[in-house]
């Protein structure tokens, strides 16, 4: 298992934003799902070493990241897109994507074909050096696939990754995304649930910190049948009927 | 995007740890590449043009008064400090403001590594402009023919200057990551600036030597300029400041490198170790130059930095030139004087050519600087077997711009100043204005050389004023007692005056006579 989590809880202020949620998972593209305020962000930040948790387990790839060495280690073998993702308007495509090589320790002699073929997978060879400051929104999104997949990761965090791209960029980065999966761990975060259904092999709905499902997307779209909940889609009607499901338990709590 | 890249990336190895230090080369050229620094240079260099170079070319071309300005009084470090330091402090909130602090977090690189390397390049890029400017400016000195050699350590201590303030200015911006870090960090390092140099005209000693705007002692008016001259720039002040610069970089700095989010325990402990060496470091400066002490022949000594070796004099190959049959030598740094110096002594040489007690050469010498007793330096002296006439000429106003007169100096004054300096060498009046026959005989070889008598009170207001004397000191007409001497004694043929002055000199010199023994 290369995301081994239990029982993880974190709090900011008064806010509890994950509230122990227990997760595993190995190769393969996971799908967060969850409405807004899930804590699906909090989660993956930990996931990223960015926040440690406030209490519970976590190993990621095999190893513990609360420890200094390990979480290095870690940190060599992650690519991480983050929701709000910021950028230098100064650098180009390519210095931007080389700038996140670099801090990721990769061997220098590497490097440069690692930026050219992150570029070229995001479909941006063409624009390796225009400034990031030129670029529209949803090309700066693909510059933030570019650096998370330089360093070929074995885990891979993406929230909200498809957040600003185009109908056919988006099928593009859902073949990526499978691509990816057939050797890494890739979770993505997403309010979108046709992109999980199109891409992840498994997938967890996350409410008010918990995890109220997992299983696969025909699991999920199975729990929608018959129950009347709204969506256009199969998959949509099973996500609205799980949230709905878990929201009436806690209330009856 | 591209579901399956053409040449598939292989599965990395393990990280070599020679891989780092390469790594770290590339990320600097990256940040090189990318750093604001470039874009306020601009702004830097027209300052720099109209407030350090200008100004000195106002002062008379010798490098310890060219420089002192700019160099002595900080100003292409006040030019470079505010500016530095913000733009050092808007590339330290760079990841903060950018929202690019987790990003950069979730990478093996400890965040203090990242940091540190835009730090140095915004760091390399100021003091590699500095370094520009400043020898830009020492071309244009070498082109205008400066006298001496340029004050080096002095530019050293203005290196560690522009390195501190970009290091204090990029801690400020990583503890606060705001757009408006870099606006404020400017107008702190400006006001820290303005106070430094308050503190630093008042203080000619003590704790204030540390300030890099404080030119007491290194730099002290005409009293150095001789340095780089006759003797090496003394570098005791500017290690001492080194020191005391580099210890606060390296206190602001480190001080990045101490949250949690910086690194692994191993890396904050040793920023807290240079955290503590950055502060013995400052603190050692700080007491080293309240040890400093003003030697005599100018410039700042510190016991325990002094080295013996920077005492030894500049070999030099002196100027020469003949004023009325004596040669008069000079340091090559005073060359372009020559002609000046040898029209003003030759009336006054002429006077006295052929007496037992005239000199018989004229040779510049360093300047000998008062040390707190005996009195202001004599800027000319006579003495020796046989005699040699001695020009302190770094204690004077040389013919010319200067940058710390009301105007230029003319030639006449100059010449006035020296003749009237040799007159009292030659009658022995010393420090004070001297017996009355002493004055008299001053004012009768001034009036053999060609200054009036009614011109004589001005002049000497001006080149030895009296310990009460204040701008508004007139000075009196040329009567009394001693004018009427003077006037009798010039008047009598250039014989007899010789003849009288061969018997009475030494009588003279060691103020043995009265006005009434004057012929």
């Amino acid at each position: 298992m290369n995301v081994e989590i239990s029982d993880v809880t974190r709090r900011f202020g008064r806010t509890q934003a994950v509230a122990g949620v227990t997760l595993q998972t190995g190769r393969g593209v996971f799908g967060l799902l969850g409405p807004n305020g899930a804590g699906k962000t909090t989660l993956l930040r930990m996931m990223a070493t960015v926040i440690p948790p406030g209490s519970g387990r976590v190993r990621l790839l095999g190893r513990d990241p609360g420890e200094y060495g390990p979480r290095r280690e870690i940190r060599r073998r992650l690519g991480y897109l983050p929701q709000n993702l910021g950028y230098y308007p100064g650098f180009t495509v390519a210095e931007f994507v080389e700038y996140f090589a670099l801090l990721k320790e990769m061997p220098p002699g590497r490097v440069p074909q690692a930026v050219a073929t992150a570029i070229e997978r995001v479909d941006l060879g063409g624009r390796a050096r225009a400034k990031l400051r030129t670029l529209s929104g949803g090309m700066l999104r693909r510059a933030g696939i570019a650096q998370a997949i330089v360093n070929e990761p074995e885990l891979l965090l993406l929230d909200e990754p498809t957040a600003g791209l185009d109908p056919e960029q988006r099928v593009a980065f859902r073949t990526l995304l499978r691509d990816l999966g057939e050797r890494a761990t890739v979770i993505v975060s997403t309010h979108l649930v046709e992109d999980v259904g199109a891409a992840c092999s498994e997938l967890a709905l996350m409410d008010a910190g918990k995890i109220v499902f997992q299983g696969t997307p025909d699991e999920l779209t199975a729990r929608g049948e018959g129950t009347g909940a709204a969506g256009d889609a199969p998959l949509e009607r099973g996500y609205s009927a799980v949230l709905a499901a878990a929201r009436s338990a806690t209330a009856a709590a | 995007m591209t579901a399956a890249p053409t040449a598939q990336v292989r599965r990395r190895a393990p990280r070599a740890t020679s891989t780092v230090p390469r790594n770290a080369v590339r990320l600097l050229r990256v940040e090189l590449r990318r750093n604001a620094m470039p874009w306020i240079l601009p702004l830097i260099a027209a300052l720099f043009w109209f407030d350090s170079y200008r100004p000195s070319t106002g002062a008379a071309p010798l490098y310890g008064l060219r420089t002192f300005w700019n160099m002595g009084q900080g100003h292409t470090i006040i030019d470079f400090g505010p500016f530095v330091a913000a733009v050092a402090a808007w590339m330290g909130s760079r990841d903060g403001r950018r929202g690019l602090a987790d990003l950069v977090t979730a990478t093996a690189r400890p965040r203090w590594a990242a940091q540190l390397a835009t730090w140095a390049a915004t760091a390399i890029w100021a003091v590699a402009a500095y370094l520009v400017f400043v020898g830009v400016m020492f071309a244009m000195y070498a082109h205008q023919n400066v006298g001496g050699a340029p004050p080096w350590w002095w530019v050293a201590v203005g290196s560690c200057a522009v390195i501190a303030f970009s290091a204090a200015g990029f801690a400020v911006g990583a503890y606060w990551p705001s757009r408006f870090a870099a606006p404020v960090t400017a107008f702190g390092a400006f006001l820290a600036m303005a106070l430094s140099s308050q503190e630093g005209f008042r203080s000619a000693s003590g704790w204030a030597l540390i300030l890099p705007t404080n030119s007491n002692g290194g730099f002290d008016g005409n009293a150095q300029t001789d340095g780089g001259i006759f003797y090496p720039w003394v570098p005791d002040l500017p290690i001492a400041r080194i020191m005391f610069l580099a210890g606060i970089a390296i206190v602001a700095v480190s001080l990045t490198g101490l949250p949690a989010r910086a690194g692994g325990q191993r890396l904050r402990r040793a920023a807290a170790v240079l955290t503590l060496a950055g502060l013995a470091s400052a603190g050692t400066g700080i007491w080293l130059a309240s040890t400093a002490r003003l030697s005599a022949r100018g410039g700042m000594v510190i016991p325990a930095l002094h080295d013996a070796a920077n005492d030894a004099p500049i070999a030099y190959t002196p100027v020469c030139g003949h004023a009325a049959g004596i040669p008069v030598c000079l340091n090559p740094a005073y060359g372009r004087w020559l002609p000046d110096v040898t029209a003003a002594l030759a009336p006054v040489l002429a006077e006295v050519a052929g007496l037992p007690g005239a000199p018989v050469r004229a040779t510049q010498v360093a300047a000998a600087y008062p040390s707190g007793t005996g009195g202001p330096p004599q800027a000319v002296t006579l003495g020796g077997h046989p005699p040699v006439l001695r020009l302190s000429l770094g204690l004077l106003n040389m013919p010319g711009p200067c940058g710390f007169c009301d105007g230029p100096v003319a030639t006449s004054q100059f010449a006035g100043q020296i003749r009237l300096l040799f007159a009292s060498a030659f009658a022995g009046v010393g420090d004070g204005l001297g017996s009355p026959v002493q004055q008299a005989v001053q004012a009768a070889l001034l009036q053999g050389a060609g200054i009036p008598f009614a011109a004589q009170p001005k002049l000497i207001a001006i080149v030895k004023p009296g310990p009460d004397a204040g701008p508004s000191a007139q000075p009196g007409p040329a009567t009394g007692p001693v004018y009427a001497a003077a006037r009798r004694f010039a008047t009598l043929p250039a014989a007899a005056r010789h003849a009288w002055l061969a018997a009475h000199l030494a009588a003279l010199r060691a103020g043995q006579l009265t006005l009434k023994e004057l012929p």
